[in-house]
């Protein structure tokens, strides 16, 4: 079975996150890069379903800001097969549109039976890499799952919905998943593994297809949220405490 | 004199039992140590071994722990060592016609007897003090039953250490010993009736003489000859289960501690031999290095680690003793085919020590600082640790997340790299960039003097006490990553090697002259485990600075700290893994502070239960390190201070993840109000009046 994992770095939320001068994007150069998060979930359950059911994984990705070997080295370590980087002109803030359909052109090459990715990136939020990737291979798509199953040329696909209500789907294969968790937590790769694999692993480079069609939606400002109201510490013993809160009650006429 | 078919009878037993059994167990032994792993190459052997005996001889290391017990041991040791050449004249007694040392050796012509009376004088004292000594053992293990030889629930032992085996080679090691030196001591008490006269060289035996004044030459003869049998031919009997036995320890403990670790305590031997693509760790029996190996010869499963370490001590499943003890049994069971080279492979995890108690190890050393034969139960742990983080088994989610902080943002707080020197931003002094501009010190912070809040205020007041003394420093800000230290001591010898790499490429991209830090973690792996290339520099901890920037009026007191109660507890990684004590206890004296020092102080502290033991999201219920050292300083503090009279009680620390484990301790331990847990920095600021300026 032929497992494909698609993956996408984002600026890490680990740091402060700076805007660049015009205030119409963040300052690219002031952030890192780092996997999604679900993403790597996507990952893990790919692997997954290889160690179950037998298979390759290909890992691949759009090397937006060449930095996406070390993700992909990673994978590796984590039992990925293969590992192919999508090359070409980018902007570090390419959107999830564009992003899926340059995926979308290596994928179908690949010929998969499987394609996982992450629900979401904490990026742009849409949710979309998923669907587009299913829209552009003319495959079925499920998202939010939260553990998947292969057999007999089905996909069964666990979903949890709002309110606790679970769902397990099946889905014919081949088609596309939008991974929010995988069955187990993502694994970990030693770095001295991930620094062997670098030493000796091939990435297949793809050149990536002429852009299609974007999202539709220009990004035309974007601002630190701004702090309204702010919370008053009252500071002393229980009993000035107290006395405070009754002042602050009394001025405001609630006692 | 034997007769001649008990001398012939006594040269087969030689022959077979000492020449053939226990010589080609020995050789087994020596080829099972030898399958090992490399470990690092030892020098000067000769003059090591030379003192391993004069430590042995003075008993140095095992006075290190329990006392009036190694009185006891002391009195077996200097008794069998005394009777190795008691025994060569006792040979001489069975085999040499008309060889008798009693009264001045009188039936030898040519003997010196003052000679032979001191040498009878304390072999009759030796005899007594080592049968005073074995019994106290024996009451010990099996009638008062020293809850200290038994291991915590749930400790994974081989299943014949379970069935009670270290008790049953106990009871006959101790039997023996008994057996060989009372019977000694029997046959020269009934030579001495048969001559009818007390010898005054030989007091006990003679005293014991007078019970066998009614015994007839016949009766007594035979009485000779039997205990010339229990005492020297038992030896003979005995030598094969050495093979077995922990009693071995005697042979291979002196031989242990001779080829011991040269290189520093606070430096880890590599995950695989260097240059080898073996995989790095220890999974199976035979992938640990081969003092490993040897280790469980010269253990004498005394659990005197068991004591020290803040796991086992509070109840944990991890016993340093059980991983020494469970070797040796599995080596036991496998013996002929370890020895053959046809064993299979031995995991572990399955038989030595379980997953959950790998993981509980502060890696503090203690364990193997009060090993009296020189075993490193420790560097077991971690090799295995390496072996299950490359399988990627059963990590600790904790573990799991710091560890890919530490990967992406070189921290384990899950900040980003840029946020690092934040803490510098809020001060009103300008700070250097190492790298920008060069510095005398360079500073290196650490991540949790960088990132903890409850640090940070200490950080930039030790950054306002530097400026004040017009010390020259300077850090690397963003360039800076985790030293490692903790690391590699949760066996991820790979995420190690990166962040020692980022910050040599940090130093080399800097100019300094030497380096400071507060945290004793960072110091201990700049010091003894960065691979300098020639270019090391001096990596001192921020107490001997501070000391030396008063000591050279750098820094003035002002304001002495009179009125405070304090007690101070060393960092494993600054005192027992680097030997630094005085000079914080120094500049405590210099600030005025009065310093009571607690039970385990120095190379006997006792561990907060840090290290990169905080990662761990799961820690075992019951009484945690810190806490058991908190209560122990109020004790201390109590027995000067009076009972209730808790005022200005100071828990004095030097290191910033102290810092956070007594705060959280005193508050679980209901002490809070009680006493402080206190910072150099902040006395130094006291005494310097920096905290008002």
């Amino acid at each position: 079975m032929n497992i494909v994992v698609a993956l996408k770095q984002i600026p890490s939320m680990a740091d402060e996150l700076p805007l660049n001068a015009q205030g119409s994007n963040l300052d690219f150069d002031e952030v890192d890069f780092v996997l999604n998060e679900f993403d790597e979930h996507a990952l893990e359950q790919a692997v997954l379903v290889k160690e179950k059911s037998g298979g390759a994984v290909t890992a691949l990705g759009v090397d937006l800001i060449e930095a996406l070997d070390d993700v992909l080295y990673t994978a590796l370590a984590k039992g990925a097969d293969k590992a192919i980087k999508i090359v070409g002109d980018f902007e570090p803030g390419a959107d999830s549109h564009t992003q899926a359909a340059w995926l979308a052109a290596v994928i179908r090459d690949l010929s998969p039976d499987l394609v996982l990715t992450g629900v979401q990136a904490a990026n742009d939020l849409d949710g979309q890499i998923g669907p587009m990737l299913a829209a552009h291979l003319d495959l079925p798509y499920v998202g939010v799952v939260t553990g998947l199953e292969v057999a007999q040329g089905v996909a069964k696909v666990h979903k949890e919905f709002a309110g606790g209500v679970v769902a397990d789907i099946e889905v014919d294969l081949p088609c596309v998943a939008g991974i929010q968790a995988a069955a187990k937590p993502p694994r970990y790769a030693p770095i001295s593994k991930i620094r062997q694999i670098a030493k000796t692993a091939q990435i297949a480079e793809a050149e990536a297809a002429a852009a299609g069609p974007d999202a539709g939606v220009t990004l035309r400002r974007m601002a630190k949220p701004v702090a309204t109201g702010r919370a008053d510490m009252l500071a002393g013993d229980a009993k000035q405490v107290a006395a405070k809160i009754i002042d602050i009650l009394t001025e405001r006429g609630l006692l | 004199m034997l007769t001649t078919i008990e001398k012939l009878i006594f040269i087969l037993l030689v022959a077979f039992f000492v020449g053939f059994l226990a010589l080609r167990g020995f050789w087994g032994i020596y080829k099972i140590v030898r399958q090992g792993r490399p470990a690092p190459a030892l020098k000067n052997i000769p003059q090591r071994m030379l003192a391993a005996v004069v430590q042995v001889g003075l008993q140095q290391t095992i006075f290190r722990s329990r006392p009036w017990l190694s009185v006891f041991h002391a009195f077996i040791f200097f008794g069998f060592s005394y009777y190795f050449l008691v025994n060569v004249t006792d040979l001489l007694e069975g085999f040499a016609p008309g060889f008798e040392l009693v009264y001045g050796g009188r039936a030898l012509a040519a003997a010196p007897t003052g000679l032979v009376n001191l040498f009878n004088l304390v072999a009759d004292i030796l005899s007594v003090l080592t049968l005073l000594g074995m019994i106290v053992f024996l009451v010990r293990r099996f009638i008062s039953r020293d809850q200290r030889l038994r291991f915590n629930e749930g400790v994974l032992l081989n299943p014949r250490v379970q069935a009670g085996g270290v008790a049953r080679d106990s009871l006959i090691v101790g039997g023996f010993i008994l057996l060989h030196v009372g019977s000694r001591f029997l046959g020269q008490a009934l030579r001495l009736a048969e001559h009818g006269a007390p010898d005054p060289f030989m007091p006990f035996a003679s005293l014991t003489a007078n019970l066998f004044g009614g015994l007839s030459p016949a009766a007594l003869d035979a009485g000779i000859h039997t205990t010339w049998w229990l005492a020297i031919g038992l030896i003979v009997l005995f030598f094969p289960y050495f093979v077995v036995s922990k009693h071995i320890h005697l042979m291979v403990a002196p031989i242990n501690l001779g080829l011991a670790k040269q290189n520093p305590r606070g430096q880890l031997d590599d995950a695989s031999p260097p240059g080898s693509d073996i995989q790095p760790g220890a999974a199976n029996l035979l992938d640990l290095a081969w003092p490993r190996l040897l280790d469980a010869y010269a253990c004498i499963m005394c659990n005197r680690c068991n004591d020290v370490c803040p796991a086992h001590s509070l109840g944990s499943v991890l016993s340093p003793a059980a991983v020494e003890v469970n070797k040796r049994y599995l080596i036991n069971q496998n013996f002929a085919a370890l020895a053959g080279g046809s064993a299979p492979p031995l995991s572990l995890i399955e038989h030595v020590i379980s997953p959950q108690a790998v993981w509980s190890c502060t890696t503090c050393y203690a364990c193997v600082r009060v090993c009296p034969v020189g075993n490193e139960p420790m560097a077991d742990i971690v090799d295995i640790r390496r072996s299950l983080l490359i399988q990627g088994d059963g990590l600790d989610s904790g573990v799991q997340t710091a560890l890919e902080s530490l990967s992406k943002n070189g921290n384990w707080f899950g900040q980003g790299k840029r946020a690092r020197p934040k803490w510098s931003k809020a001060l009103d002094i300008e700070i250097k960039d190492a790298g920008k501009e060069a510095v005398d010190y360079l500073w290196f912070v650490g991540d949790t003097a960088s990132f903890d809040s409850r640090v940070t205020p200490l950080t930039q007041a030790f950054a306002r006490i530097l400026h004040h003394a017009g010390v020259d420093f300077g850090i690397l800000g963003q360039a800076e990553s985790n030293a490692g230290n903790d690391v590699r001591r949760m066996g991820e010898e790979g995420l190690f090697e990166q962040l020692m790499e980022n910050n040599l490429k940090a130093f080399s991209a800097s100019t300094f002259e030497r380096i400071v830090t507060t945290d004793p973690h960072s110091l201990n792996t700049l010091r003894n485990e960065y691979r300098w290339n020639g270019n090391r520099r001096q990596v001192i901890h921020y107490s001997s600075l501070l000391l030396q920037l008063f000591e050279s009026g750098r820094l003035q007191v002002t304001q002495p700290l009179s009125a405070y109660v304090a007690t101070y507890h060393d960092p494993c990684y600054l005192g027992r893994y680097n030997g630094e004590y005085q000079a914080v206890r120094k500049l405590l004296q210099h600030l005025g502070v009065a310093l009571h020092e607690m039970p385990r102080n120095c190379e006997n502290s006792f561990c907060c239960g840090g290290g990169g033991h905080i990662w761990m999201g799961e820690t075992p219920p019951g009484e945690r390190p810190a806490e058991n050292r908190i209560r122990e300083a109020v004790t201390t503090l109590t027995a000067h201070a009076g009972e209730g009279k808790q005022e200005n009680w100071l828990f004095v620390v030097s290191c910033p993840k102290d810092l956070i484990m007594f705060s959280d301790a005193v508050k679980t331990t209901a002490n809070d109000g009680a006493i402080q847990v206190i910072d150099l920095i902040q006395l130094v600021e006291q005494a310097t009046g920096l905290d008002k300026a």
